[in-house]
Order: C-alpha cells, then sequence, then structure tokens
C-alpha cells in the first residue's frame, strides 16, 4: 500500500472530472467533459503514460485548459499538469515535491522515482476539506483532490472501519448524460459563424493575444463585394500606392466559415472495437474507419482518423467503388462498430445473429452485433467477430 | 513492405515566375515518393519563404526516410513543423516592422503510403490544387479552401461564375497563419490515379479544365506535361506565379486486377507479411 502504482486511491468530491485506472489517472475541469468517455476507455484498458497524453493533446493544446496525468511504470511516476491543478508528492527521502500547473505557461511536467504518496488539487478553489475522503479503485467521479495511497481516516482507527464501498464504478458507459453530439469536439464554437471578411482567418476561440496585423490580403471592410480588382497581398497603409499590378492572381486569405465544423474531434479510439473477417480472405481490425469497396477512396478527413481502406473483388461490378464504411461507434455506439451503406448502387444486406436480414439505407449507420455478416454482393460478404 | 518497391514513378516538374510578377513564390518538390506544390502569400521574403519552408520540411521528410507505413503520421507531423516555422517566421517579420501581415502558402502534397497495399496519401490546405487524370478523365480531387468555393456549395454562384469572381484568390485556409488551420487528407488506390496533378493557381487559374485535360491526355511524358502546362498558363497572360507536378504510376495499375493482387496477398502470406 506504500506504492502509488496501486490502484487505490481516495478522493474528495469537487466539479473536475478524475479518470482513474491501474496505471494512469487522468483530471480534467468540468468544461472537458465530453473527452472522458474515450479517455476512460483508454484508461481503463490499461493504457500508459505516452497513450493517454497523445489521446489528451491530440486536438492540440491550445483546447484544453487544464488537466492533470499521473501515470506510474516500473517505480517511475510521471507528472504533468496544466492549469489550475497541483500534485504534491512525497519522495523516498520524505520531501514534499510540488508540481504546480499554475507557474507553467504550458504545462509543468516531472518524472520522480520511488514515489510514496501523492496528492492532487484541482480547481481554483481551496480543497474541500470538510468532506470524508472516499476511496476508490477506478473509475469516473468528480473530484476536487485525489490521494494516492487512500487518506487514512482522522481517527487513527486499529481496526478500520470499512470506508462505504464508493460508488458502483461507472462502467462501460461512464458518461453520464449522453451528449447530443456524438463526435468529440474540442473546439466547440458557438458563435454563429462571421463573414469570411470580419476578421482575421483564426480569431475565435483564441487565449493567444490577437495579432495585431491581419492576415495577407485580408481586405478592406469597405465594400468588398463590389472589388473590381482584386485585392492586394498586403494590406498597405499608403493609399496612394497603385494596387494594380500585382494583384492578378494573388492568393490570398480570408475567413473560412466551414472550418470550425470541419476540425472533428480526434478519434481517440485506441482498441479495435471489432474484427472483420472478409469472404476473399482479408482481416481487418476496426480501431478507425474502414472503407470497403472495388476500388475504395476516402475524402476530406482529418489526419486524427486516417482510414483503412479494404478493395474486394467485384468481378460483375456488383460492388460500388467506395460501397460501405465500418468504423468504431460514437455516443450510444461507443464500444461498438457501426456500419454505414455510403449510396452503393445495388446496396448492401445485414443479417445481425436472431434478427431477419436488413437492407442497409444509404448514410444511416448501424450498429453491429458480433455475430453480424454484411452482404455486399458479387459473393462478398464480410462476417463482425469480437476483436482478437 | 515488399509491394511498394513494386510501384515505379515518373514524374515532371516546372515553375515559372509567371509574366507578370517579379517574385516566384511558389515552390515544388519532386523527391519520390513524397510530391509538393507550395503558393505563398505575404509578398516578398514572405511568401517565397513560407513555400520554401514547405519544400525545405518536406524534403527532410524525405530524406530522413520516410516510411510509407505511416505515411499521414509523418505528413501531419511535417505539417506540424512548416506550421511552426512559418508562423514564428511571420509573426517576427510583424514584430520586427518588416510586414505588416503574416506569411503564408497554400500546400498539396502526394504522398505515396502504404496501408495494406499503396495508395496515395494527399494533402491540401488553400487553392492549390491534386488533379486526377485517369481513364482519359480529368478529376478535381482537392477542394479548394476559398470564398469561391464556398459560394458555390452553398448554390450561390456556379462553378462557371467562379473562374471570374472577384474574391476567386481569397482563400480560407492555409499554411502558416496565427493559427493552425486543418488540412484535407484523401486516400486514392493507385489504381484509380495513373496520373496525377500538383499546381499552383496560376495553372489552374490561368487555363480552363477541358484544356488541362487535354494536355494530361497528349503528353505520354509527365516531364512534357508540366511544361506544356505552364507554357499554355503563360500563353494565357501568366499573370501569376505558375507550377505543375504531374506524376505517373508505372507498371502498378495495370497490374492491379484481381489476379495480381491475389497473388500479391498468397506472397506476401507465404513471406509473413500478413497475418
Amino acid at each position: 500500500m506504500t506504492t502509488p502504482s496501486s490502484a487505490l486511491r481516495s478522493y474528495r468530491p469537487g466539479d473536475w472530472l478524475a479518470v482513474l485506472g491501474e496505471h494512469a489517472a487522468v483530471l480534467l475541469p468540468p468544461s472537458e467533459k465530453a473527452r472522458v468517455a474515450d479517455l476512460w476507455a483508454l484508461v481503463d484498458d490499461g493504457a500508459g503514460f505516452d497513450v493517454v497524453l497523445d489521446a489528451l493533446i491530440s486536438g492540440g493544446l491550445r483546447e484544453l485548459p487544464g488537466f492533470v496525468l499521473v501515470a506510474t511504470d516500473a517505480g517511475t511516476t510521471r507528472i504533468v499538469v496544466r492549469g489550475p491543478a497541483r500534485a504534491t508528492a512525497t519522495t523516498p527521502d520524505g520531501g514534499d515535491v510540488v508540481v504546480d500547473g499554475r507557474e507553467a505557461a504550458t504545462w509543468a511536467e516531472r518524472a520522480l522515482t520511488g514515489v510514496r504518496s501523492l496528492r492532487l488539487d484541482v480547481g481554483d478553489d481551496e480543497p474541500a476539506g470538510v468532506d470524508d475522503a472516499l476511496t476508490i479503485r477506478g473509475g469516473l467521479v468528480r473530484v476536487g483532490s485525489v490521494s494516492q495511497p487512500p487518506e487514512q481516516p482522522a481517527e487513527p482507527d486499529p481496526a478500520p472501519t470499512p470506508l462505504p464501498e464508493p460508488e458502483p464504478v461507472p462502467v462501460p458507459e461512464p458518461e453520464p448524460e449522453p451528449e447530443p453530439e456524438p463526435e468529440l469536439d474540442p473546439d466547440p464554437d458557438p458563435e454563429p459563424e462571421p463573414a469570411p471578411y470580419d476578421d482575421a482567418p483564426t480569431e475565435a476561440i483564441s487565449a493567444v493575444p490577437p495579432v495585431p496585423e491581419p492576415w495577407p490580403g485580408t481586405p478592406a471592410p469597405v465594400d468588398p463585394l463590389d472589388h473590381d480588382t482584386p485585392l492586394p497581398v498586403e494590406p498597405d497603409p499608403a493609399p496612394e500606392e497603385p494596387h494594380d499590378l500585382d494583384h492578378d492572381g494573388d492568393t490570398l486569405a480570408g475567413r473560412s466559415s466551414e472550418e470550425p465544423e470541419e476540425s472533428r474531434g480526434p478519434a481517440l479510439t485506441s482498441r479495435p472495437v471489432a474484427r472483420l473477417v472478409f469472404s476473399h480472405g482479408d482481416d481487418v481490425s476496426v480501431d478507425r474507419p474502414v472503407l470497403v469497396g472495388r476500388s475504395p477512396e476516402a475524402r476530406r478527413f482529418t489526419s486524427a482518423e486516417q482510414p483503412r481502406l479494404v478493395s474486394v473483388p467485384s468481378p460483375q461490378q456488383e460492388i460500388s467503388s467506395t460501397h460501405l464504411e465500418i468504423r468504431p461507434g460514437s455516443g450510444a455506439d461507443h464500444g461498438s462498430a457501426v456500419v454505414t451503406d455510403l449510396g452503393s448502387t445495388n446496396g448492401s444486406v445485414l443479417v445481425q445473429p436472431g434478427l431477419p436480414p436488413e437492407d442497409l439505407t444509404p448514410g444511416v449507420a448501424v450498429q453491429l452485433i458480433p455475430g453480424a455478416v454484411l452482404d455486399l454482393g458479387d459473393g462478398v460478404t464480410i462476417q463482425v467477430v469480437n476483436p482478437g | 513492405m515488399s509491394h511498394m518497391k513494386q510501384v515505379e514513378l515518373h514524374h515532371g516538374a516546372r515553375t515559372d515566375v509567371g509574366l507578370v510578377r517579379e517574385v516566384n513564390e511558389d515552390a515544388f518538390l519532386a523527391a519520390p515518393p513524397v510530391f509538393v506544390v507550395a503558393d505563398g502569400m505575404g509578398g516578398h521574403d514572405g511568401g517565397d519563404v513560407a513555400s520554401r519552408i514547405v519544400v525545405e520540411e518536406f524534403q527532410r521528410l524525405a530524406d530522413a526516410g520516410y516510411d510509407p507505413a505511416h505515411g499521414g503520421d509523418q505528413a501531419a507531423a511535417t505539417l506540424a513543423e512548416c506550421q511552426r516555422r512559418i508562423s514564428d517566421y511571420g509573426a517576427e517579420r510583424v514584430a520586427s516592422g518588416r510586414a505588416r501581415a503574416h506569411a503564408g502558402t497554400t500546400v498539396v502534397a502526394a504522398l505515396l503510403v502504404d496501408d495494406g497495399g499503396p495508395q496515395w496519401l494527399l494533402v491540401n490546405l488553400g487553392d492549390s490544387r491534386v488533379y486526377r487524370f485517369s481513364a482519359q478523365r480529368l478529376e478535381q480531387v482537392s477542394v479548394d479552401h476559398s470564398v469561391v468555393q464556398e459560394l458555390v456549395d452553398a448554390g450561390t454562384i456556379t462553378s462557371e461564375d467562379a473562374a471570374h469572381h472577384p474574391e476567386r484568390h481569397v482563400i480560407t485556409r492555409a499554411l502558416g497563419g496565427p493559427e493552425p488551420a486543418q488540412p484535407d487528407y484523401f486516400l486514392l488506390p493507385l489504381a484509380s490515379a495513373e496520373r496525377l496533378l500538383l499546381c499552383s493557381d496560376g495553372i489552374s487559374g490561368m487555363i480552363r479544365d477541358d484544356e488541362i485535360a487535354a494536355v494530361l491526355a497528349t503528353a505520354d511524358d509527365p516531364r512534357d506535361a508540366a511544361d506544356e502546362l505552364v507554357e499554355r498558363a503563360l500563353a494565357a497572360g501568366g499573370r501569376d506565379n505558375a507550377t505543375a507536378v504531374v506524376i505517373d504510376v508505372v507498371g502498378w495499375a495495370d497490374a492491379a486486377d484481381y489476379d495480381s493482387d491475389r497473388q500479391r496477398l498468397s506472397l506476401e502470406q507465404k513471406l509473413g507479411a500478413l497475418p
């Protein structure tokens, strides 16, 4: 019980979200609730420091106002703290090492060996000392502080009264309220889209001081739609400067009205949710989108979710070039694979165990149960089995 | 990765400052299997530097042992480094008073990747373009990040209007701005992309798509095709820097039918390359 690598911890209630696993613990501010379900999947699977950190920052550090990540491996405890949070570790010599996110511009990080105890205090408020500490072995809870090993009860009791079993660990679907938006979106932008000319390309959501100068070529706000001549590369303060030589063909930049909805959240799935056994021999894990067809293509995806293309033979050309997609589900389908027919010419038939065959409706995602079989035509079938 | 060796690429590339501009802010890289076109903006010591940084970083990737099995991750990391360098450069330039605006650049890139078989990974930020020419048909694969493209998507104007729209050069995403923009990625099977064209808007803005198609259909050698595209852009007025990179997949497209695919799979299974 002296080594923090044991997963038994205690916590005091608060408003941060703690994802507590065997090897790693992640604490996030209340605003980051949408990230928690996927992080839970990683942490509960025993993911280590690097994997969890990658997942945390895959959407960019700017999107993440604060977090604590602690992971212990082979006696070394790595601690990363960003924002209003503090970790206090007791080292083998009895001294305390404090890692405080408020003192760092990006984050504060320490790697310590032989840590004897560790306390995490999160949020801006003083840790609530009034509540009793509750013990927890793993799970997802709202916390103001976390201690490992668990805090001892105040009165030294030789036969410690068994602490009430902590609230049952919220298991596979830890998300308390289903989010309406199934895709993780680290960058919710509630503002209505400004017109392309209203501002520099990326002015929204910035915690950084705004850049004083407009993006090159940001057109003058005056009557932009009436320009007969194209716009200057650099807005020139000298109005007498003629603007007619360098314009045509200039590449200029304005404001995207589509960007925020394009920047979808990263696909955080680290483990496959299903395995696909193809009749022609391929065997593919569903740990990212899988596009299946005669000659499948993927268009306009982000680097976070690079799809896998699987070509299947179709001598009769019954199968469309990009026929259907199978991907890890999100939201209510989290943890399962979902299939979507991508508007194939001849359609797809799904047979789920114990159910009659079903024609897939193009564009509508259907959750796949292990044992399901998809028929694409031309004798090509895909069997859905549990991940290996 | 044995089958990556079967893929042979031929390419041709050409850039020209054009007839009007004084500085060529375009840059390209042809370092098989990595190809890039970048169209910089921000004027002298701005756009040309930005597009050169992109070429430098992708050259570094090609030299440092590009791994097609991790092409997507490596491309994303390279773009992130480009973004960092260009935005640092731009910020420094503004801070020192040498410029009033940030530098930036478009980028289109094509990288051969291997994910259960060789494929083209394409990347786009801005209004440079990737076309594919296959079975005598030209298709624009990338989707411009531009104001006119958004108007076309919204149904406000037609694509014919777009070519003459006054804001046709205003782009909505670029590499190197004060904050990173999200690139679009595409994956194409090699067999459906016998010939790729990467170009700046000094090509696609000067000559029509049907003329581009005619050049790609008649010039067998990709070097001739790239030359011809630039020549025609100059002949049409050369109002912008013009850059074309043409890439042919040789010896794969014809071999990628069902039987050879089966042979390849079975050979790889024997060699233990597949589970």
